[in-house]
């Protein structure tokens, strides 16, 4: 230690004279009286040291949280105690959460069934049944769905994803089948159920940002002359990032990869985009609560001992389709499945298979046929 | 440093805490919680001005460890200062800010000397005890940022010269730089005019 006539300033900055202040120790405190002894001038100077370096220490430590606000981050963080995480996705989650509302009531996720319904879609070569009419197909082979009508309009895709369509939105995507992506172009609001399939991922390109996921469900609302473009996540982890009309090819491959990148948001997180910067804007706070019941994106699809007539109500008013089964038969069967996030066609399998029955989506109906419960 | 904290909770010790974390123990999980968010929420005002942000950033700096547990390293000096690195982190990458390297840079080069004969300093002696704390709330509410969070480093979360760099991602120098230019306003002169008051702290100090 340097003995040399210290200044108040530098006594201030000194470490070992810091750590004499902040946390006496034997050692330390022998070696100060040593150094008073020696110099008893300094007394003054170093006692005004010490009231500096303690002013600072409080001043600088003054932001606590509130009671309030501790038992809030705990309340949070406990909740993940027991979240197993499957998912490798290493990157650090960018976006935290702003609001943590709803945990879900569980996360049984019947992952079996992913294998099973992806057996049963892959039957299907071409496009599947785009339910409703309003379908045009353009010159570059795009599909257009707009739907004029003043209900959520239900489009399911070739891979077995589902897109709820709310009036005045307008979706397209290519007639062909990409084996490297799965893509659509959204206009409006829309919310997504996709397959899990990791080796393709799904990109939702809005006017300035895309959507990029690897299996989930979430929802993007893209109005036409909105000033934001919002994206909520249900299930899953979707990556939102800017990409811009005229993005470069190099910048759209980079896209099309399976890693997710840009912001990540998971469950129940949402996030704005500015259209005009494509940076990302914050929303207020309560935006998350004053969401329309009826909306799918809202909606849990937890049955527990459910009976079916309520299962298939739940769902025909999800995704404005009318399901036809024999009342007398399957009304009263009991269902126990939790299928929040899973696309239409999925959640029909699993409850299928629940009944022993199959289904047939034909001309925006579904008929069920089976012999009554199990 | 490790032996600081220990002296605050002696019932177990950082290095215990971290491997209980490492093999799943909650209760390790919680007490570490329960020792270091309310610092570590602190530091967090010292780098957003949004609560919001910060509460949500300590959250998910705490739910990271727990869900990468596995994958920690074993020997952790300092749990803290593992926390403190990753929130800097996290905070900084949600607000797409630059890392602040070039700003401390800019001060490498200047030749800090032993003595204070250049610059002046905003510490005045014999001063009462309502007097030097108004000197200190004024210093840290006219001083920039980065400086602020030097010096909470230093003196509330008692952090070596070492870890703060290691925390802010510049070297040990630049981080003496940004404290001795916190706590001195530098003249930008070079012809300076000594004070009188300058003069008689020489000639009482040499």
């Amino acid at each position: 230690m340097k003995f040399a006539p210290y200044t108040l300033t530098e006594l201030i900055r000194n470490d070992d004279f810091i750590s004499w202040v902040r946390h006496p120790d034997a050692e330390s405190e022998a070696r100060w009286q040593q150094f008073l002894l020696e110099y008893p001038e300094k007394t003054k100077v170093v006692e005004d040291a010490r009231g500096y370096v303690n002013l600072l220490a409080e001043d600088t430590g003054k932001s606590k949280p509130t009671i309030e606000q501790t038992n809030k981050m705990w309340r949070v963080v406990e909740s993940h105690l027991h979240e197993e995480n499957v998912e490798d996705v290493q990157q650090p989650k960018i976006i935290s959460a702003w609001k943590w509302l709803r945990i879900a009531a569980s996360i049984a996720l019947v992952l079996g069934i992913t294998s099973v319904s992806y057996w049963y879609l892959n039957r299907q070569t071409e496009i599947a049944s785009v339910i409703g009419p309003q379908v045009a197909v353009t010159e570059n082979g795009l599909i257009e769905k707009f739907n004029d009508t003043g209900k959520p309009m239900t489009v399911l895709l070739a891979d077995g994803s589902s897109v709820v369509l709310q009036p005045n939105g307008k979706l397209s995507f290519s007639s062909k089948i990409n084996t490297k992506k799965r893509e659509v172009n959204l206009t409006g609001k829309a919310f997504f159920e996709i397959v899990k399939d990791p080796q393709r991922p799904f990109l939702v390109y809005t006017d300035g940002i895309a959507t990029k996921v690897l299996g989930t469900s979430f929802l993007v609302d893209a109005p036409e002359n909105g000033s934001e473009i919002n994206v909520e996540v249900k299930t899953g982890k979707v990556s939102v990032f800017a990409l811009n009309k005229n993005a470069s090819l190099s910048e759209r491959e980079e896209a099309e990869k399976p890693e997710l990148k840009g912001i990540i948001l998971s469950r129940d997180q949402k996030i704005a985009f500015s259209r005009v910067s494509g940076k990302p804007v914050k929303l207020p706070e309560t935006s998350l609560e004053i969401a329309n019941v009826a909306d799918i994106s809202t909606q849990l699809f937890v049955f527990d001992e459910t009976p079916m007539s309520e299962v298939f109500k739940a769902l025909e008013s999800a995704y404005n389709i009318k399901i036809i089964y024999n009342e007398s038969l399957i009304s009263n069967c009991p269902l126990n499945a939790t299928l929040i996030g899973q696309p239409f066609t999925e959640k029909l399998t699993v409850i299928c298979a629940a009944l022993d029955a199959q289904f047939e989506i034909k001309d925006n109906q579904v008929t069920i046929t089976g012999n009554g419960c199990r | 440093m490790v032996t600081t904290f220990e002296t605050l909770n002696r019932e177990k010790s950082d290095q215990e805490l971290w491997d209980g974390i490492r093999n799943g123990d909650e209760r390790a999980f919680t007490i570490a919680f329960d020792r270091y968010h309310s610092t570590l929420y602190n530091y967090g005002c010292k780098l957003s001005p949004s609560s919001a942000t910060v509460e949500d950033a300590v959250q998910d700096v705490f739910i990271d460890i727990w869900r990468l547990r596995k994958n920690l390293t074993s020997d952790v000096s300092s749990i803290k200062f593992y926390l403190y690195r990753a929130l800097r982190r996290r905070i900084n990458i949600g607000h797409e800010r630059f890392p602040v390297t070039e700003e401390i840079s800019m001060l490498d080069d200047l030749e800090i000397t032993g003595n204070d004969t250049n610059s002046e300093t905003v510490f005045i002696e014999g001063e009462s005890k309502s007097i030097m704390e108004k000197r200190i709330r004024g210093l840290i509410a006219r001083l920039p940022e980065r400086q602020v969070e030097a010096l909470t480093l230093r003196y509330f979360d008692d952090f070596n010269i070492e870890e703060i760099a290691q925390i802010m991602g510049v070297n040990d120098k630049s981080v003496r730089n940004f404290i001795y230019k916190a706590l001195t306003s530098l003249r930008h002169n070079r012809e300076y005019i000594i004070s009188p008051a300058l003069i008689f702290c020489i000639l009482w100090f040499s």
